[in-house]
């Protein structure tokens, strides 16, 4: 053991863990069906619709949804085939996607984090992607919230995992005064941050890879090749998420957002403030719509 | 990548000064963006200095009083919550909480006490509180205890509190400066929520274990 280094046997790479945990969270039925079937050119959006009718309580969700202030379309949704026809067919995957992380979420329960503060930092991260991808010219505000919804997953994994590893990470950085960011504290603790576990579990899931690297990249948003405006508006949103949770406008208190994320994204740094106070308005009416005990 | 932030290299900066006698156990780190040297205390322990080093905490539903003499910078804090005891634990002023409070009492004269046997004056001292927040979903608001029992304290004492920033649902990392009084806090994100209750809980554990009749030995 030179230079303080965990012998090999004992440190895991982020892909150990996935593979570890791939058996027991797996994507619903309905998403893979509906996946399938976008990647099938012969399909239509009326298959589409006929498969998410086969999951009758996952129409049922899925027209809460449609119907909440998320969409604020002027008319009811009443019918599957017209949530598939306005909210579009790409869309729809990423909605459905949207719809099961909480089941996904449950299936790594740990001691470190209650699931409910982490379910809520979640889904601001989420609302103000959304939000930002609005401000943002060519960025799917849907894609953006299931990227928002999914960037910390890797976090559960390794508190589900590594529980003491992620411990000693968390409690680095509490010694450090918060001046530590934690994926940093985790590259220390176990060679490989939050980003890279999450970023291997979308590899293994096949999920578009533009939500595998805004989950893989988002505290490293120069290594973002395929989307590096997207995953600049998720490290933005990570940022603006934990303002929203601490009800502060001080980027000195929370994760700092890197320069070049404004550039790569697109956006002025003056649209935090609406962002911020949109996410926490809205946070309360969508929690439930989103959540599994639904 | 984050921007770095503008730290003095290893060779420019000062060594720590000594620490006052009784102290020499707190482990004090430099902070790099505060350009100072930072004494970091835990549930139960309290640290006094002369020096231009801050103290810092990290509070949960516990307290923390930062106490300095505003004429001589000199001063300290504390980091203490009241032991659960029977009793109504809504009202630390209700009969029976005896024991509860006498240990506030201690946590508070003991820091007072450095403070002036360091050359601190009495009708020097400016305080300000911090933490009891309600930071886990529970029957009893711990933390809105602590602060009763800090607000009570001080007004018997004839002090009041020059700053504070007490309650709500966050834990907070304090800073504190001595010598010029500053106090940074700083929110700490739900993340943190469980590690620092478990650490209180211990600490809970460790003072509820201890003597609760006559003259309780702290720290």
């Amino acid at each position: 053991m030179t230079g303080g280094r965990v012998p090999a046997q004992a440190a895991p790479a982020a892909g150990d863990l996935v593979r570890d945990v791939g058996s027991l969270v797996t994507l619903p039925d309905v998403y893979l069906r509906i996946s399938r079937l976008i990647d099938d050119p012969h399909s239509s959006a009326a298959d589409i619709a006929r498969a998410i009718g086969q999951d009758p309580a996952f129409t049922l969700r899925l027209l809460q949804v449609a119907n909440s202030a998320l969409y604020h379309f002027p008319s009811e949704v009443g019918t599957v085939a017209k949530a598939v026809s306005i909210i579009g067919t790409a869309q729809i995957r990423h909605l459905a996607l949207s719809m099961s992380v909480a089941k996904c979420f449950a299936a790594l329960p740990n001691d470190l984090v209650s699931m409910a503060n982490f379910w809520r930092h979640s889904l601001l991260c989420a609302l103000v992607a959304r939000h930002l991808a609005g401000e943002a010219r060519r960025c799917d505000p849907d894609a953006m919230f299931t990227a928002g919804l999914l960037h910390d997953i890797g976090e559960l994994v390794i508190f589900n995992r590594m529980p003491q590893q992620a411990r000693e990470a968390l409690a680095r950085v509490i010694d450090s005064g918060d001046e530590l960011p934690v994926y940093e504290a985790e590259r220390q603790v176990m060679s490989f941050d939050h980003a890279a576990v999450g970023g291997e579990l979308a590899r293994h899931w096949r999920l578009p890879a533009l939500l595998e690297e805004c989950i893989a990249c988002h505290h490293d948003i120069a290594a973002a090749t395929l989307h590096p405006r997207e995953a600049a508006i998720v490290h933005i949103a990570n940022s603006l998420a934990l303002m929203a949770e601490l009800d502060t406008l001080d980027p000195e208190s929370v994760t700092p957002i890197t320069p070049l994320a404004w550039l790569q994204a697109g956006l002025e740094p003056d649209c935090s403030e609406p962002a911020v106070r949109a996410a926490q308005a809205a946070v309360a009416g969508i929690e439930q719509l989103f959540s599994p005990s639904q | 990548m984050i921007a770095p932030t503008p730290a003095i290299s290893a060779a420019d900066r000062p060594p720590p000064l000594p620490a006052l006698p009784g102290f020499e156990h707190v482990r004090r780190n430099w902070n790099a963006r505060l350009s100072a040297y930072a004494a970091r205390i835990l549930p139960g322990e309290y640290y006094v200095t002369r020096g231009g080093e801050a103290v810092s905490t990290t509070l949960g539903s516990c307290v923390a009083a930062c106490i300095r003499d505003r004429v001589r910078g000199i001063g300290g804090m504390n980091h203490f919550m009241l032991p659960a005891s029977a009793g109504d634990p809504d009202d630390c002023r209700a009969a029976g909480l005896g024991a509860a409070t006498r240990y506030g009492n201690h946590a508070m004269e003991h820091l007072i006490n450095e403070i002036m046997r360091n050359g601190g004056r009495r009708e020097n001292l400016e305080v300000k509180i911090f933490g009891g927040g309600r930071i886990m979903e529970q029957l009893t608001d711990v933390g809105a205890r602590n602060i009763a029992f800090v607000r009570d304290y001080l007004s018997a004492e004839g002090f009041s509190a020059a700053a504070e920033d007490v309650g709500d649902v966050y834990p907070r990392m304090v800073v504190y400066f001595p010598a010029s009084g500053v106090a940074k806090v700083k929110r700490l994100r739900s993340l943190h929520h469980n590690l620092i209750a478990g650490q209180e809980a211990s600490y809970a554990g460790s003072i509820a274990a201890g003597p609760v009749g006559g003259d309780v030995e702290l720290f």
